[in-house]
C-alpha cells in the first residue's frame, strides 16, 4: 500500500445524494400519473404533463437516475473494500457520475418534449444513448480497474454481481439501440416486426434481470453481511446461485410476448426458463434470510436491517409470482392488466426501493462518521413504507384480476360479456387507493431524505485508508 | 392466566382479537392441543367466510365492476364456496406448519398447537372482514380487508415474540419471514384459480 492512500468515497457520496434526489422526483412523477388515471384532466391539455410523457420519465427517472445512482454509488464504495484497493481512475470516476446525472436530467427533459424512441425502457433517443455506451464503459473501466489492482485474490461475490450488470447492460443497450437516425430526435430501429419484439424483450427482461435484480443483490451480498457483522451463510451457495443466475435469465425474456407473433417454441422456452429462474432466485433469498437470522441481535441497534429483511421478503415474492405469471395458462389472463402492473411494484417499492434504503441509513452515517440523526423517523418510514407497498401491490391484485376475468368473460351465446370502455371505468376505486398507496410510500421516502440530510449536515466525507494487507497474500 | 387452552371457540378469539395484550398473554401459556384448535377454532372460523359468500354471490351476483353483475350458476357457487373453505383451512395449517418449522431457526417454541393458535389469532380479523361478502362488491371488499389485514399484522408482530417464546429482535424476522410465505401462499392461489378459469373450470371465459 503506497502511504498516504485513501478510498475515494466522496463521489460514492455524491451518487447517493442524487439517488435519494431521484427517487423522490421519480415516484413524484409515478404519484402524478397515478392521479392522472383517476383525474384525466389534470394534464390540464399540456403536452410535457400528459400521462404518455410522465409514464416515461416516471421510469426513466426510478430505474436510470434512483436505481442506477444507487449502483453505481454501492460499487465503487464496496469494491474499494472487497479489494483493499482505492478506485483506479478517480478522474473517471467522477466523470461517470456527473455525466450520468446530466444524461439522466437532458434525458428526461426529452422525454417531455416528446423525443421517443418507442422503446420501453429506452425510450432515450439515439444522441443519448450514444452517450449512456460511452458513460457505461468509462464505469467498466473504473470498476474492472479497480478489481484488476485488487490486493486480495478471491474476487468477493458481490463484484460477480456488479460486474455481470456492467457487462450485461453493455451488451444489452448496444445491441438494442442499435438504429439509423434520421433527425436529432427521431431513429428507427434496424430490427423490425417480430425480431424487433424479440430484441427488445430480450433487452427488457434482462434490464430487470441483470440491473433490478443482478445488481441490487451486488448490493444485498456486500451490504447485509456488513449489517449483520458475520459472513454469508453459505458462499458456496451465493456462487452457484450466481452462475445458475446468469445462465438461465438470459433466455427468459419471450415471456413477454405470448400469444404474440413470435415462434411458438421461442415462448414456450422463454417460459420453461422462467420457471427455472426460480431456483438461483431462491437460492439468494434463503441465503439472506439465513445470514440475517444469526444476526437478530443487531436489530436493537441497526434500524436499518429492518428494510433489508423486508426487502428480502418482497424479493421472494416477486421472484416466486414472476415465473409463475410467465406460465401460459396464467399469462392469459395476467397479460395487459394491472396484475402486471403490481407485480412490477412488488419489486420496484419492495426489493429495489427497501433494499436501497436500508443500505442507504447504514452507508450514510458511516460516509460522515456520524449516528444517524434520527432512529424514530427510520422507524416511521419503515411502517409507511411497508404500509405503501402493500396497499399498491393489493389494489393492483384486485384491479388485475377483475380486468383479466371481464375481459375475457362471455355471455350464453359467446359474445364478450363486457366493454373495454365500462370496465376500465370502474377501475378508478382501485386507481384511487393506489394513488393513497403511492403517496404514502413518497412520504415514507421524504422522512428518509430529511433523515440523511440532517445526518450531513455540515459534515464532511471521511477518509479511510486501505487496510495493510499481510505479505504473500496477493 | 387464564391458558387459552380452556378457551378455545370462535367467540373468544374474536374478543381476544380486539385486546391484544391480553391476547399474546394468553397465547403465551402452555400450548392447546392441535385438535381441540383444529376442530373447535380452525374450522369454524373458515366455515364463516365461504357461507357468507354464497349467501352475497347468490342473491346479488359478484359485481367485479363493468357494470353488470356476474352471477355463477348455484351448483358453480357450492363449488368455488367448498374450494374457498378448503383454501382456508389449508392456509391456517400449512402457515402454522410453516411457523413451527421456522421456530428452529429463530429460538421459538415449537408445539405444533400453539402455532396454530397464534395463526388462528392473527387471521381473525380477515375472518371477520369477510363479513363485507355480504355485499358482494369486489372493490368494497377490498376497501374492509385493509384495515383487517394492517390489524392482522400488527397482530403478527406484536404478539408474535410472547406468543411462540422467543426475542422481540428474532420475533420481528420471523414475522417477516412469515409475511413473505403468506405473500406467496397467496399468489400461488392466485395463480391456481387463474390456471383452473383458463382450463374451463369456473366463469365462461373465452380463452
Ligand atoms: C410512489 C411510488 C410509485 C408510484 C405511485 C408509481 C406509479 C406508477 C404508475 C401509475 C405506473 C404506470 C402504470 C400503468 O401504465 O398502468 C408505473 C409504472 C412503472 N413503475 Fe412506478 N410508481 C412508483 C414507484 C416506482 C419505483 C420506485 C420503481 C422502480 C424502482 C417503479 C418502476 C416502474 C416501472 C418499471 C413501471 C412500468 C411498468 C410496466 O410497464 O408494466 N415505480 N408506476
Amino acid at each position: 500500500m503506497a502511504a498516504g492512500e485513501r478510498y475515494h468515497d466522496r463521489v460514492a457520496g455524491w451518487l447517493t445524494g442524487f439517488a435519494v434526489l431521484w427517487s423522490l422526483l421519480g415516484m413524484t412523477a409515478g404519484v402524478y400519473i397515478a392521479a392522472e388515471l383517476v383525474w384525466p384532466t389534470i394534464d390540464f391539455g399540456q403536452e410535457w404533463l400528459s400521462y404518455g410523457r410522465l409514464r416515461n420519465l416516471h421510469t426513466n427517472a426510478v430505474i436510470f437516475g434512483f436505481g442506477v445512482s444507487a449502483l453505481m454509488a454501492t460499487a465503487f464504495y464496496s469494491v474499494q473494500r472487497t479489494c483493499h484497493a482505492p478506485l483506479f481512475a478517480p478522474g473517471l470516476a467522477w466523470f461517470v457520475a456527473i455525466a450520468w446525472q446530466a444524461g439522466v436530467l437532458a434525458g428526461g427533459v426529452s422525454l417531455l418534449a416528446g423525443w421517443n424512441g418507442g422503446k420501453e425502457y429506452a425510450e432515450l433517443e439515439w444522441p443519448f444513448d450514444i452517450a449512456i455506451a460511452v458513460v457505461w464503459v468509462c464505469f467498466a473501466v473504473v470498476f474492472f480497474g479497480t478489481i484488476a489492482r485488487r490486493r486480495i485474490q478471491p474476487i468477493y461475490v458481490s463484484n460477480w454481481f456488479y460486474g455481470a450488470l456492467i457487462i450485461v447492460i453493455a451488451m444489452l443497450h448496444i445491441v438494442n439501440s442499435l438504429a439509423i437516425p434520421v433527425t436529432w430526435s427521431k431513429s428507427y430501429s434496424l430490427f423490425a416486426g417480430a425480431q424487433d419484439a424479440v430484441v427488445q424483450w430480450w433487452y427488457g427482461h434482462n434490464a430487470v434481470g441483470f440491473l433490478l435484480t443482478g445488481g441490487f443483490l451486488g448490493m444485498l451480498y456486500y451490504f447485509l453481511p456488513k449489517h449483520a457483522d458475520r459472513p454469508i451463510w453459505s458462499y458456496r451457495l451465493s456462487i452457484v446461485a450466481f452462475w445458475a443466475f446468469t445462465y438461465s435469465y438470459i433466455w427468459a425474456g419471450p415471456h413477454h410476448l405470448h400469444y404474440n407473433a413470435v415462434p411458438e417454441w421461442v415462448q414456450s422456452l422463454g417460459m420453461v426458463m422462467s420457471l427455472v429462474l426460480l431456483a438461483p432466485s431462491w437460492a439468494t433469498m434463503v441465503n439472506g434470510v439465513m445470514t440475517v437470522a444469526g444476526a437478530w441481535e443487531k436489530l436493537r441497534t441497526d434500524p436499518a436491517l429492518k428494510f433489508i429483511v423486508l426487502s428480502l421478503a418482497f424479493y421472494g415474492l416477486a421472484t416466486f409470482e414472476g415465473p409463475m405469471m410467465s406460465i401460459k395458462s396464467v399469462n392469459v389472463v395476467s397479460h395487459f392488466t394491472d396484475w402486471t402492473v403490481g407485480h412490477v411494484h412488488s419489486g420496484a417499492l419492495g426489493w429495489n426501493a427497501l433494499i436501497t434504503f436500508g443500505t442507504f441509513y447504514f452507508l450514510v452515517p458511516r460516509l460522515v462518521g456520524a449516528e444517524l440523526y434520527s432512529t424514530r423517523l427510520a422507524n416511521w418510514h419503515f411502517w409507511l413504507a411497508l404500509a405503501g407497498v402493500m396497499l399498491y401491490v393489493l389494489a393492483m391484485w384486485g384491479a388485475g384480476v377483475s380486468q383479466g376475468l371481464l375481459w375475457l368473460s362471455l355471455d350464453e351465446i359467446g359474445e364478450l360479456s363486457f366493454s373495454f370502455k365500462d370496465i376500465m371505468a370502474s377501475m378508478a376505486p382501485y386507481y384511487a387507493l393506489r394513488l393513497v398507496a403511492g403517496v404514502v410510500f413518497l412520504s415514507g421516502a421524504a422522512l428518509m431524505a430529511i433523515n440523511l440530510w440532517m445526518t450531513v449536515q455540515g459534515r464532511a466525507v471521511v477518509r479511510v485508508a486501505p487496510p495493510p494487507v499481510a505479505e504473500g497474500a496477493v | 392466566m387464564a391458558a387459552i387452552r380452556n378457551s378455545l371457540s370462535p367467540w373468544h378469539f374474536a374478543g381476544l382479537m380486539a385486546r391484544p395484550s391480553k391476547a399474546c398473554d394468553r397465547l403465551a401459556g402452555p400450548a392447546p392441543e392441535v385438535h381441540d384448535v383444529i376442530l373447535r377454532v380452525v374450522l369454524p372460523l373458515s366455515i364463516v367466510p365461504p357461507v357468507l359468500a354464497y349467501v352475497g354471490g347468490a342473491t346479488f351476483g359478484w359485481r367485479l365492476g363493468g357494470g353488470e353483475p356476474l352471477y355463477i350458476p348455484a351448483d358453480g357457487l357450492v363449488l368455488i364456496s367448498l374450494a374457498y373453505f378448503v383454501a382456508l383451512v389449508t392456509g391456517f395449517v400449512s402457515t402454522a406448519l410453516v411457523a413451527s418449522w421456522m421456530a428452529g431457526t429463530y429460538g421459538a417454541r415449537r408445539e405444533f398447537g400453539a402455532h396454530l393458535a397464534f395463526v388462528a389469532l392473527v387471521g381473525m380479523p380477515a375472518i371477520v372482514a369477510s363479513l363485507a361478502h355480504l355485499a358482494p362488491h369486489a372493490f368494497v371488499n377490498m376497501l374492509l380487508l385493509i384495515p383487517a389485514l394492517i390489524w392482522s399484522l400488527y397482530l403478527l408482530y406484536r404478539c408474535l415474540p410472547a406468543a411462540l417464546g422467543t426475542s422481540p429482535e428474532r420475533g420481528m424476522l420471523m414475522a417477516s419471514s412469515l409475511v413473505a410465505y403468506v405473500l406467496v401462499a397467496f399468489v400461488s392461489l392466485l395463480g391456481i384459480t387463474v390456471v383452473l378459469w383458463s382450463g374451463g373450470i369456473g366463469p365462461a371465459l373465452g380463452v
